[in-house]
Protein backbone atom coordinates (compact mmCIF):
# COMPACT_ATOMS: atom_id res chain seq x y z
CA UNK A 1 0.00 0.00 0.00
CA UNK A 2 1.26 3.76 -0.84
CA UNK A 3 1.18 6.39 1.09
CA UNK A 4 -1.48 7.73 -0.73
CA UNK A 5 -3.39 4.38 0.69
CA UNK A 6 -2.39 5.05 4.14
CA UNK A 7 -3.81 8.93 4.13
CA UNK A 8 -7.10 7.45 2.46
CA UNK A 9 -7.81 4.54 5.05
CA UNK A 10 -6.38 6.36 7.88
CA UNK A 11 -8.40 9.32 7.31
CA UNK A 12 -11.55 7.33 6.30
CA UNK A 13 -11.53 5.06 9.51
CA UNK A 14 -11.22 7.76 11.17
CA UNK A 15 -14.21 9.76 10.56
CA UNK A 16 -16.33 6.81 10.94
CA UNK A 17 -14.79 5.54 14.42
CA UNK A 18 -14.58 9.23 15.55
CA UNK A 19 -18.76 9.98 14.45
CA UNK A 20 -19.75 6.27 16.01
CA UNK A 21 -17.98 7.33 19.48
CA UNK A 22 -19.27 10.36 19.38
CA UNK A 23 -22.93 9.02 18.52
CA UNK A 24 -22.81 6.20 21.37
CA UNK A 25 -21.46 8.85 23.72
CA UNK A 26 -24.46 10.94 23.43
CA UNK A 27 -27.10 8.46 23.75
CA UNK A 28 -25.16 6.54 26.63
CA UNK A 29 -25.11 9.63 28.59
CA UNK A 30 -28.58 11.04 27.47
CA UNK A 31 -30.33 10.73 31.13
CA UNK A 32 -33.71 9.73 29.48
CA UNK A 33 -32.96 6.92 27.47
CA UNK A 34 -35.86 4.37 28.02
CA UNK A 35 -38.68 5.25 25.48
CA UNK B 1 -55.71 7.29 15.90
CA UNK B 2 -55.66 3.49 16.21
CA UNK B 3 -58.03 2.11 18.85
CA UNK B 4 -55.31 -0.70 19.55
CA UNK B 5 -52.64 0.29 21.95
CA UNK B 6 -49.56 1.11 20.23
CA UNK B 7 -46.80 -0.77 20.07
CA UNK B 8 -43.12 0.90 21.02
CA UNK B 9 -39.46 0.10 21.31
CA UNK B 10 -38.13 -0.50 24.68
CA UNK B 11 -35.37 1.68 24.58
CA UNK B 12 -33.25 4.05 22.76
CA UNK B 13 -30.43 1.74 21.78
CA UNK B 14 -32.82 -0.44 21.03
CA UNK B 15 -34.75 1.45 17.93
CA UNK B 16 -31.06 2.41 16.95
CA UNK B 17 -29.51 -0.80 16.74
CA UNK B 18 -32.85 -2.27 14.67
CA UNK B 19 -32.62 0.66 12.24
CA UNK B 20 -28.53 0.10 11.91
CA UNK B 21 -29.78 -4.17 11.83
CA UNK B 22 -31.61 -3.41 8.82
CA UNK B 23 -29.26 -1.21 7.28
CA UNK B 24 -25.94 -3.54 7.89
CA UNK B 25 -26.64 -6.44 5.13
CA UNK B 26 -24.79 -8.28 2.76
CA UNK B 27 -24.06 -4.87 0.80
CA UNK B 28 -21.57 -3.84 3.67
CA UNK B 29 -19.36 -7.06 3.21
CA UNK B 30 -19.48 -7.57 -0.03
CA UNK B 31 -20.60 -5.01 -2.52
CA UNK B 32 -19.05 -2.03 -0.94
CA UNK B 33 -15.45 -3.09 -1.05
CA UNK B 34 -15.60 -4.79 -4.93
CA UNK B 35 -17.44 -1.14 -5.72
CA UNK B 36 -14.65 0.55 -4.44
CA UNK B 37 -11.86 -1.60 -5.82
CA UNK B 38 -13.57 -1.11 -8.98
CA UNK B 39 -13.96 2.92 -8.14
CA UNK B 40 -10.44 4.90 -7.88
CA UNK B 41 -9.67 2.80 -4.65
CA UNK B 42 -8.97 5.22 -2.48
CA UNK B 43 -10.27 7.55 -4.25
CA UNK B 44 -13.60 6.62 -4.13
CA UNK B 45 -14.19 7.52 -0.45
CA UNK B 46 -14.55 11.41 -1.75
CA UNK B 47 -17.63 10.75 -3.49
CA UNK B 48 -18.68 8.13 -1.16
CA UNK B 49 -18.26 10.70 2.22
CA UNK B 50 -19.65 13.80 0.23
CA UNK B 51 -22.78 11.57 -0.93
CA UNK B 52 -23.14 10.22 2.74
CA UNK B 53 -23.29 13.47 4.22
CA UNK B 54 -25.30 15.66 1.25
CA UNK B 55 -27.94 12.36 0.88
CA UNK B 56 -27.55 9.24 3.00
CA UNK B 57 -27.89 11.09 6.15
CA UNK B 58 -30.41 13.72 5.65
CA UNK B 59 -32.65 10.77 4.11
CA UNK B 60 -32.30 8.83 7.05
CA UNK B 61 -33.49 11.82 9.14
CA UNK B 62 -36.17 12.74 6.66
CA UNK B 63 -37.31 9.16 7.04
CA UNK B 64 -36.99 8.81 10.82
CA UNK B 65 -39.35 12.52 10.54
CA UNK B 66 -41.91 11.29 8.71
CA UNK B 67 -42.23 7.64 10.38
CA UNK B 68 -42.35 9.67 13.57
CA UNK B 69 -44.89 11.99 12.02
CA UNK B 70 -47.29 9.49 10.41
CA UNK B 71 -47.11 7.61 13.66
CA UNK B 72 -48.68 10.19 15.66
CA UNK B 73 -51.96 9.74 13.82
CA UNK B 74 -51.72 6.14 13.74
CA UNK B 75 -50.08 5.53 10.62
CA UNK B 76 -48.07 3.04 10.53
CA UNK B 77 -47.00 2.83 6.78
CA UNK B 78 -46.20 4.84 4.05
CA UNK B 79 -49.54 5.93 2.61
CA UNK B 80 -51.47 7.29 5.61
CA UNK B 81 -48.05 9.06 6.55
CA UNK B 82 -47.70 10.28 2.73
CA UNK B 83 -51.68 11.20 3.15
CA UNK B 84 -50.86 13.77 6.25
CA UNK B 85 -48.20 15.50 3.85
CA UNK B 86 -49.53 16.13 1.16
CA UNK B 87 -53.12 16.76 1.78
CA UNK B 88 -54.25 15.04 -1.87
CA UNK B 89 -55.78 11.42 -2.93
CA UNK B 90 -53.03 10.68 -5.19
CA UNK B 91 -50.37 10.76 -2.56
CA UNK B 92 -51.61 7.63 -0.71
CA UNK B 93 -50.60 5.73 -4.32
CA UNK B 94 -46.82 7.00 -3.80
CA UNK B 95 -46.88 5.50 -0.56
CA UNK B 96 -47.70 1.61 -1.78
CA UNK B 97 -44.70 1.74 -2.81
CA UNK B 98 -43.03 2.22 0.70
CA UNK B 99 -44.99 -1.56 1.58
CA UNK B 100 -44.68 -3.15 -2.13
CA UNK B 101 -41.08 -2.60 -2.16
CA UNK B 102 -40.01 -4.06 1.14
CA UNK B 103 -42.76 -7.02 0.21
CA UNK B 104 -40.90 -7.70 -3.24
CA UNK B 105 -37.14 -7.87 -1.34
CA UNK B 106 -38.42 -10.07 1.20
CA UNK B 107 -39.82 -12.72 -1.09
CA UNK B 108 -35.99 -13.49 -2.61
CA UNK B 109 -33.95 -11.80 0.07
CA UNK B 110 -35.56 -14.95 2.57
CA UNK B 111 -34.04 -17.24 0.68
CA UNK B 112 -30.50 -15.92 -0.07
CA UNK B 113 -30.53 -15.69 3.76
CA UNK B 114 -31.27 -19.02 4.37
CA UNK B 115 -28.61 -20.29 1.87
CA UNK B 116 -26.12 -18.61 4.21
CA UNK B 117 -27.84 -20.47 7.25
CA UNK B 118 -26.91 -24.02 5.31
CA UNK B 119 -23.49 -22.31 4.48
CA UNK B 120 -23.05 -22.28 8.09
CA UNK B 121 -23.91 -25.47 8.42
CA UNK B 122 -21.99 -27.09 5.86
CA UNK B 123 -19.07 -25.29 7.46
CA UNK B 124 -19.29 -26.24 11.31
CA UNK B 125 -19.92 -30.17 9.89
CA UNK B 126 -16.08 -29.57 7.79
CA UNK B 127 -18.07 -30.08 4.16
CA UNK B 128 -17.16 -26.88 3.10
CA UNK B 129 -13.48 -26.95 4.42
CA UNK B 130 -13.06 -30.09 2.36
CA UNK B 131 -13.48 -28.36 -1.05
CA UNK B 132 -10.20 -26.78 -2.03
CA UNK B 133 -11.06 -25.72 -5.94
CA UNK B 134 -13.37 -22.73 -7.56
CA UNK B 135 -14.68 -25.52 -9.80
CA UNK B 136 -15.63 -27.89 -6.85
CA UNK B 137 -16.84 -24.91 -4.56
CA UNK B 138 -18.70 -23.36 -7.73
CA UNK B 139 -20.24 -26.96 -8.03
CA UNK B 140 -21.64 -27.03 -4.80
CA UNK B 141 -22.93 -23.59 -4.91
CA UNK B 142 -24.97 -24.82 -8.48
CA UNK B 143 -26.39 -27.82 -6.61
CA UNK B 144 -27.10 -26.22 -3.31
CA UNK B 145 -28.89 -23.84 -5.25
CA UNK B 146 -30.67 -26.85 -7.56
CA UNK B 147 -29.41 -25.68 -10.38
CA UNK B 148 -27.87 -28.82 -11.52
CA UNK B 149 -27.20 -32.04 -9.89
CA UNK B 150 -23.96 -33.33 -9.28
CA UNK B 151 -21.91 -35.06 -6.35
CA UNK B 152 -22.76 -32.56 -3.62
CA UNK B 153 -26.55 -32.62 -3.64
CA UNK B 154 -28.85 -34.59 -6.18
CA UNK B 155 -32.19 -32.14 -5.79
CA UNK B 156 -33.39 -28.50 -4.23
CA UNK B 157 -34.30 -30.82 -0.63
CA UNK B 158 -31.37 -29.17 1.32
CA UNK B 159 -31.77 -25.90 0.57
CA UNK B 160 -35.45 -25.77 0.55
CA UNK B 161 -35.11 -27.32 4.20
CA UNK B 162 -32.93 -24.22 4.93
CA UNK B 163 -35.47 -21.75 3.52
CA UNK B 164 -38.63 -23.32 5.91
CA UNK B 165 -36.05 -23.22 9.01
CA UNK B 166 -35.10 -19.36 8.25
CA UNK B 167 -38.72 -18.22 6.89
CA UNK B 168 -40.18 -19.62 10.24
CA UNK B 169 -37.43 -17.63 12.34
CA UNK B 170 -38.48 -14.66 10.58
CA UNK B 171 -42.26 -15.72 11.45
CA UNK B 172 -41.48 -16.29 15.15
CA UNK B 173 -39.53 -12.52 15.74
CA UNK B 174 -42.17 -10.69 13.85
CA UNK B 175 -45.05 -12.87 16.14
CA UNK B 176 -42.99 -11.62 18.81
CA UNK B 177 -43.65 -7.86 18.12
CA UNK B 178 -41.92 -4.60 18.36
CA UNK B 179 -40.23 -5.01 21.36
CA UNK B 180 -40.24 -8.33 22.40
CA UNK B 181 -38.81 -9.91 18.75
CA UNK B 182 -37.31 -6.99 16.38
CA UNK B 183 -35.64 -5.36 19.45
CA UNK B 184 -34.85 -8.16 21.44
CA UNK B 185 -33.30 -10.17 18.14
CA UNK B 186 -31.14 -6.60 17.18
CA UNK B 187 -29.49 -6.39 20.74
CA UNK B 188 -28.15 -9.56 20.20
CA UNK B 189 -27.70 -10.39 16.56
CA UNK B 190 -26.15 -6.54 15.76
CA UNK B 191 -22.96 -6.86 18.27
CA UNK B 192 -22.39 -10.44 17.85
CA UNK B 193 -21.99 -10.29 14.20
CA UNK B 194 -19.89 -6.56 15.22
CA UNK B 195 -17.96 -9.62 16.94
CA UNK B 196 -17.55 -11.97 14.65
CA UNK B 197 -16.76 -9.13 11.50
CA UNK B 198 -13.45 -8.01 13.91
CA UNK B 199 -12.34 -11.33 14.86
CA UNK B 200 -11.97 -12.51 11.33
CA UNK B 201 -10.62 -8.91 10.85
CA UNK B 202 -7.55 -9.97 13.36
CA UNK B 203 -7.13 -12.98 11.48
CA UNK B 204 -7.01 -11.09 8.13
CA UNK B 205 -4.31 -8.82 9.76
CA UNK B 206 -2.47 -11.68 10.76
CA UNK B 207 -1.86 -13.54 8.12
CA UNK B 208 0.95 -11.90 6.26
CA UNK B 209 1.59 -13.57 3.04
CA UNK B 210 -0.02 -16.65 2.89
CA UNK B 211 1.80 -18.22 0.11
CA UNK B 212 5.51 -18.14 0.49
CA UNK B 213 6.13 -18.84 -3.33
CA UNK B 214 4.63 -15.08 -4.06
CA UNK B 215 5.28 -12.73 -1.22
CA UNK B 216 3.80 -9.70 -2.64
CA UNK B 217 0.77 -11.26 -2.58
CA UNK B 218 0.24 -10.02 0.93
CA UNK B 219 -2.53 -8.48 3.14
CA UNK B 220 -0.76 -5.06 3.00
CA UNK B 221 -0.63 -5.03 -0.41
CA UNK B 222 -4.45 -5.74 -0.39
CA UNK B 223 -5.53 -3.29 1.49
CA UNK B 224 -3.62 -1.36 -1.17
CA UNK B 225 -5.60 -3.21 -3.93
CA UNK B 226 -8.84 -1.47 -2.06
CA UNK B 227 -7.63 1.83 -0.97
CA UNK B 228 -4.53 2.81 -3.55
CA UNK B 229 -6.36 5.78 -4.62
CA UNK B 230 -6.67 6.64 -8.68
CA UNK B 231 -7.69 9.99 -8.58
CA UNK B 232 -8.40 10.17 -12.15
CA UNK B 233 -11.69 7.92 -11.06
CA UNK B 234 -12.73 11.39 -9.38
CA UNK B 235 -13.43 12.55 -13.19
CA UNK B 236 -15.87 9.93 -14.06
CA UNK B 237 -19.57 10.42 -13.89
CA UNK B 238 -19.78 6.75 -13.02
CA UNK B 239 -17.70 6.99 -9.79
CA UNK B 240 -19.93 9.34 -8.11
CA UNK B 241 -22.57 6.94 -9.54
CA UNK B 242 -21.33 4.23 -8.04
CA UNK B 243 -20.41 6.10 -4.75
CA UNK B 244 -23.93 7.75 -4.49
CA UNK B 245 -25.90 4.67 -5.36
CA UNK B 246 -23.63 2.66 -2.50
CA UNK B 247 -24.63 5.18 -0.31
CA UNK B 248 -27.90 4.68 -1.25
CA UNK B 249 -28.32 1.27 -0.91
CA UNK B 250 -26.55 0.59 2.37
CA UNK B 251 -28.21 2.95 4.38
CA UNK B 252 -31.76 1.36 3.91
CA UNK B 253 -33.13 4.32 2.50
CA UNK B 254 -35.74 4.63 0.02
CA UNK B 255 -37.06 1.20 1.51
CA UNK B 256 -40.07 1.93 3.83
CA UNK B 257 -38.93 0.35 6.80
CA UNK B 258 -37.50 3.21 8.59
CA UNK B 259 -40.72 4.77 8.26
CA UNK B 260 -42.84 2.00 9.56
CA UNK B 261 -39.60 1.41 12.76
CA UNK B 262 -40.10 5.41 13.48
CA UNK B 263 -43.88 5.05 13.60
CA UNK B 264 -43.23 3.03 16.80
CA UNK B 265 -41.72 5.97 18.62
CA UNK B 266 -43.61 8.71 20.38
CA UNK B 267 -43.97 12.24 19.57
CA UNK B 268 -41.08 13.79 21.68
CA UNK B 269 -38.47 10.97 21.42
CA UNK B 270 -35.17 12.34 19.74
CA UNK B 271 -34.54 11.25 15.65
CA UNK B 272 -31.50 13.75 14.86
CA UNK B 273 -28.90 11.65 17.10
CA UNK B 274 -30.65 8.02 16.85
CA UNK B 275 -30.70 8.41 12.88
CA UNK B 276 -27.33 9.54 12.68
CA UNK B 277 -26.11 6.82 15.09
CA UNK B 278 -28.17 4.46 13.00
CA UNK B 279 -25.71 5.24 9.71
CA UNK B 280 -22.71 5.56 11.38
CA UNK B 281 -22.88 2.31 13.05
CA UNK B 282 -23.78 1.24 9.73
CA UNK B 283 -20.73 2.98 7.97
CA UNK B 284 -18.57 1.37 10.65
CA UNK B 285 -19.94 -1.98 9.53
CA UNK B 286 -19.08 -1.45 5.86
CA UNK B 287 -15.99 0.95 5.74
CA UNK B 288 -14.13 -0.61 8.92
CA UNK B 289 -15.21 -4.03 8.71
CA UNK B 290 -16.32 -4.61 5.25
CA UNK B 291 -13.42 -3.43 3.43
CA UNK B 292 -10.82 -5.14 5.69
CA UNK B 293 -11.87 -8.82 5.03
CA UNK B 294 -12.97 -10.27 1.37
CA UNK B 295 -10.49 -7.92 -0.61
CA UNK B 296 -7.44 -8.42 1.11
CA UNK B 297 -8.04 -12.21 1.90
CA UNK B 298 -8.77 -12.23 -1.88
CA UNK B 299 -5.84 -10.55 -3.06
CA UNK B 300 -3.89 -12.15 -0.71
CA UNK B 301 -4.60 -15.74 -2.11
CA UNK B 302 -5.42 -14.98 -6.00
CA UNK B 303 -2.84 -12.32 -6.52
CA UNK B 304 -3.22 -8.87 -8.20
CA UNK B 305 -4.69 -10.97 -11.74
CA UNK B 306 -7.00 -13.22 -9.52
CA UNK B 307 -8.41 -10.14 -7.57
CA UNK B 308 -9.35 -8.09 -10.84
CA UNK B 309 -11.35 -11.83 -12.05
CA UNK B 310 -13.15 -12.48 -8.81
CA UNK B 311 -13.95 -8.47 -8.23
CA UNK B 312 -15.84 -8.74 -11.08
CA UNK B 313 -17.83 -12.36 -10.31
CA UNK B 314 -20.28 -10.44 -8.69
CA UNK B 315 -21.15 -10.35 -4.57
CA UNK B 316 -22.71 -13.98 -4.34
CA UNK B 317 -19.23 -15.76 -6.19
CA UNK B 318 -17.42 -13.10 -3.67
CA UNK B 319 -19.13 -14.50 -0.85
CA UNK B 320 -20.08 -17.51 -1.72
CA UNK B 321 -17.27 -19.19 -3.50
CA UNK B 322 -14.23 -17.58 -3.18
CA UNK B 323 -14.48 -16.74 0.49
CA UNK B 324 -14.99 -20.86 2.08
CA UNK B 325 -11.94 -21.50 -0.58
CA UNK B 326 -9.94 -18.99 0.98
CA UNK B 327 -11.29 -20.53 4.64
CA UNK B 328 -10.48 -24.02 3.56
CA UNK B 329 -6.49 -23.35 3.17
CA UNK B 330 -5.94 -21.64 6.47
CA UNK B 331 -5.67 -23.57 10.13
CA UNK B 332 -9.23 -23.50 11.89
CA UNK B 333 -10.40 -22.32 8.45
CA UNK B 334 -14.18 -24.68 9.32
CA UNK B 335 -14.67 -22.40 12.49
CA UNK B 336 -13.41 -18.98 10.60
CA UNK B 337 -15.82 -20.31 7.52
CA UNK B 338 -18.61 -20.23 10.26
CA UNK B 339 -17.80 -17.19 11.18
CA UNK B 340 -18.18 -15.54 8.20
CA UNK B 341 -21.28 -17.15 6.89
CA UNK B 342 -23.07 -16.78 10.63
CA UNK B 343 -22.13 -12.76 10.77
CA UNK B 344 -23.89 -12.73 7.46
CA UNK B 345 -26.99 -14.96 7.94
CA UNK B 346 -27.50 -12.29 10.98
CA UNK B 347 -26.82 -9.02 9.20
CA UNK B 348 -29.38 -11.18 6.47
CA UNK B 349 -32.16 -11.38 8.97
CA UNK B 350 -31.64 -8.39 11.06
CA UNK B 351 -32.65 -6.82 7.66
CA UNK B 352 -35.33 -9.36 6.57
CA UNK B 353 -37.44 -9.01 9.57
CA UNK B 354 -37.63 -4.97 8.91
CA UNK B 355 -38.61 -6.05 5.18
CA UNK B 356 -41.57 -7.77 6.58
CA UNK B 357 -42.70 -5.58 9.21
CA UNK B 358 -44.47 -3.03 6.55
CA UNK B 359 -46.65 -5.31 5.69
CA UNK B 360 -47.47 -6.66 9.01
CA UNK B 361 -47.93 -3.20 10.35
CA UNK B 362 -50.20 -1.98 7.45
CA UNK B 363 -52.43 -5.31 8.14
CA UNK B 364 -52.23 -4.86 11.70
CA UNK B 365 -53.34 -1.15 12.04
CA UNK B 366 -55.05 -0.38 8.87
CA UNK B 367 -57.61 -3.00 9.22
CA UNK B 368 -57.81 -2.92 12.80
CA UNK B 369 -56.72 -6.76 13.37
CA UNK B 370 -54.01 -8.07 16.28
CA UNK B 371 -50.42 -8.60 15.55
CA UNK B 372 -50.73 -12.62 15.75
CA UNK B 373 -53.34 -12.62 13.21
CA UNK B 374 -51.34 -9.89 10.84
CA UNK B 375 -48.31 -12.00 10.87
CA UNK B 376 -50.37 -15.68 10.20
CA UNK B 377 -51.94 -13.78 6.93
CA UNK B 378 -48.79 -11.96 5.72
CA UNK B 379 -46.67 -15.14 6.09
CA UNK B 380 -48.89 -17.60 4.75
CA UNK B 381 -49.28 -15.07 1.73
CA UNK B 382 -45.61 -14.22 1.37
CA UNK B 383 -44.60 -17.88 1.67
CA UNK B 384 -46.62 -18.59 -1.31
CA UNK B 385 -45.16 -15.57 -2.99
CA UNK B 386 -41.05 -16.97 -2.53
CA UNK B 387 -41.81 -20.40 -4.31
CA UNK B 388 -41.42 -18.92 -7.93
CA UNK B 389 -37.88 -17.32 -6.37
CA UNK B 390 -36.80 -20.84 -4.78
CA UNK B 391 -37.76 -22.59 -8.18
CA UNK B 392 -36.95 -20.41 -10.86
CA UNK B 393 -34.14 -19.08 -9.83
CA UNK B 394 -32.11 -20.33 -12.84
CA UNK B 395 -34.74 -18.56 -15.06
CA UNK B 396 -33.89 -14.80 -13.72
CA UNK B 397 -36.44 -14.37 -11.29
CA UNK B 398 -34.21 -13.43 -8.34
CA UNK B 399 -32.60 -10.97 -11.06
CA UNK B 400 -35.76 -9.60 -11.38
CA UNK B 401 -37.58 -9.06 -8.24
CA UNK B 402 -34.23 -7.45 -7.11
CA UNK B 403 -34.70 -4.92 -9.99
CA UNK B 404 -38.07 -3.70 -9.61
CA UNK B 405 -38.17 -4.12 -5.51
CA UNK B 406 -34.48 -3.52 -4.52
CA UNK B 407 -33.31 -0.96 -7.32
CA UNK B 408 -36.20 0.75 -8.97
CA UNK B 409 -38.60 1.27 -6.25
CA UNK B 410 -35.57 2.44 -3.82
CA UNK B 411 -34.64 5.06 -6.02
CA UNK B 412 -38.01 6.11 -6.81
CA UNK B 413 -39.54 5.78 -3.10
CA UNK B 414 -36.37 7.96 -1.87
CA UNK B 415 -37.22 10.56 -4.44
CA UNK B 416 -40.67 11.21 -3.82
CA UNK B 417 -40.27 11.13 -0.18
CA UNK B 418 -37.42 13.39 0.17
CA UNK B 419 -39.59 16.33 -2.37
CA UNK B 420 -42.62 15.17 -0.30
CA UNK B 421 -41.36 16.24 3.11
CA UNK B 422 -40.01 19.22 1.92
CA UNK B 423 -41.24 21.13 0.06
CA UNK B 424 -45.14 19.34 -0.19
CA UNK B 425 -44.83 19.85 3.64
CA UNK B 426 -42.71 22.49 3.28
CA UNK B 427 -38.70 22.40 5.14
CA UNK B 428 -40.02 25.11 8.12
CA UNK B 429 -42.42 22.32 9.25
CA UNK B 430 -40.07 19.70 8.32
CA UNK B 431 -37.14 21.14 9.92
CA UNK B 432 -39.23 21.82 13.41
CA UNK B 433 -40.60 18.24 13.26
CA UNK B 434 -37.02 17.08 12.88
CA UNK B 435 -35.37 18.92 15.98
CA UNK B 436 -38.43 18.29 17.89
CA UNK B 437 -36.98 16.16 21.12
CA UNK B 438 -33.60 16.56 19.40
CA UNK B 439 -30.70 15.29 21.36
CA UNK B 440 -28.67 16.77 18.66
CA UNK B 441 -28.33 20.43 17.00
CA UNK B 442 -28.51 19.64 13.34
CA UNK B 443 -26.51 22.45 11.46
CA UNK B 444 -28.02 24.98 9.80
CA UNK B 445 -27.08 24.89 6.78
CA UNK B 446 -28.37 21.42 6.89
CA UNK B 447 -31.91 23.19 6.19
CA UNK B 448 -30.45 24.45 2.82
CA UNK B 449 -28.83 20.90 1.55
CA UNK B 450 -32.11 19.18 2.79
CA UNK B 451 -34.24 21.25 0.81
CA UNK B 452 -32.32 21.75 -2.52
CA UNK B 453 -29.03 19.02 -2.59
CA UNK B 454 -30.86 15.95 -0.96
CA UNK B 455 -34.25 16.39 -3.56
CA UNK B 456 -31.63 17.13 -6.65
CA UNK B 457 -28.90 15.10 -6.26
CA UNK B 458 -31.88 12.29 -5.79
CA UNK B 459 -33.38 12.64 -9.01
CA UNK B 460 -30.08 12.85 -10.41
CA UNK B 461 -29.48 9.29 -9.38
CA UNK B 462 -32.96 8.53 -10.16
CA UNK B 463 -32.82 9.74 -14.28
CA UNK B 464 -28.56 8.34 -14.84
CA UNK B 465 -29.78 4.65 -12.84
CA UNK B 466 -32.70 4.71 -15.28
CA UNK B 467 -30.51 5.78 -18.50
CA UNK B 468 -27.39 3.20 -17.35
CA UNK B 469 -29.35 0.12 -15.80
CA UNK B 470 -33.37 0.75 -15.84
CA UNK B 471 -33.69 1.22 -20.03
CA UNK B 472 -31.71 -2.23 -20.71
CA UNK B 473 -33.34 -4.13 -17.48
CA UNK B 474 -36.92 -2.82 -18.98
CA UNK B 475 -36.20 -3.84 -22.97
CA UNK B 476 -34.65 -7.41 -21.29
CA UNK B 477 -30.75 -6.84 -22.85
CA UNK B 478 -28.85 -10.12 -22.30
CA UNK B 479 -31.46 -12.00 -21.36
CA UNK B 480 -31.71 -15.78 -22.46
CA UNK B 481 -34.67 -16.31 -24.92
CA UNK B 482 -35.90 -19.16 -22.93
CA UNK B 483 -35.86 -16.95 -19.82
CA UNK B 484 -38.13 -14.53 -21.13
CA UNK B 485 -41.52 -15.94 -20.03
CA UNK B 486 -40.40 -16.76 -16.76
CA UNK B 487 -39.52 -12.45 -16.51
CA UNK B 488 -42.72 -11.65 -18.22
CA UNK B 489 -44.85 -13.71 -15.77
CA UNK B 490 -42.99 -12.41 -12.87
CA UNK B 491 -43.66 -8.33 -14.08
CA UNK B 492 -47.15 -9.61 -14.42
CA UNK B 493 -47.12 -11.15 -11.08
CA UNK B 494 -45.80 -7.87 -9.81
CA UNK B 495 -48.29 -5.42 -11.81
CA UNK B 496 -50.94 -7.94 -10.30
CA UNK B 497 -49.09 -7.23 -6.35
CA UNK B 498 -48.95 -4.00 -6.55
CA UNK B 499 -52.45 -2.92 -8.06
CA UNK B 500 -54.12 -5.31 -5.39
CA UNK B 501 -52.09 -3.47 -2.61
CA UNK B 502 -52.83 0.32 -3.96
CA UNK B 503 -56.47 -1.47 -3.59
CA UNK B 504 -56.03 -2.15 -0.52
CA UNK B 505 -55.01 0.75 1.01
CA UNK B 506 -57.49 2.72 -0.79
CA UNK B 507 -60.05 1.07 1.28
CA UNK B 508 -58.04 0.99 4.11
CA UNK B 509 -57.90 4.66 4.44
CA UNK B 510 -61.40 5.67 3.42
CA UNK B 511 -62.50 4.11 6.42
CA UNK B 512 -59.41 4.93 8.81
CA UNK B 513 -59.33 8.69 7.17
CA UNK B 514 -62.85 11.20 7.13
CA UNK B 515 -63.39 11.96 3.47
CA UNK B 516 -62.98 15.35 4.12
CA UNK B 517 -59.27 14.95 5.42
CA UNK B 518 -58.27 12.48 2.19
Amino acid sequence: MNIYGWIFIVASWSVIIGLTAFCFYKVFTEKDEEI
Amino acid sequence: MSAQKKESWGSKIGIILAVAGSAVGLGNFLRFPVQAASNGGGAFMIPYFISLFLVGIPLMWIEWSIGRYGGIFGHTTAPGMFQKLWKTRLSKYFGVIGIFGPLVIFIYYVYVESWLLGYSFYSLTGVLSSIHDTGSMSKFLSGYQGLEINQFFSGLGSAYAFFVVTFALNVWIIYKGVEGGIEKLCKIALPTLLIFAVIIMVRVFTLGAPNPAYPDWNIANGFGFLWNPDFSALLSARTWLAAAGQIFFTLSVGIGVILTYASYLNKGDDIALSGLSAASTNELAEVVLGGSIVIPLAFAFFGPVGIKAIAGSGAFDLGLVTMPLIFSQISLGALFSFLWFFLLFLAGITSSVSLIEPAVAFVKDDFKMGRKKSVTLVSIFTFVLCQPAIFFLGHGVVNELDFWGGTFCLVLFGTIEAVLFTWAFGIDKAWEEMHRGAQLTIPSFYKWIIKYITPTFLIIILISWFFQEGIPTVLMEGVAPANIPYILLTRAGLVMLFVALALLVRHALKKKIPEAQQ
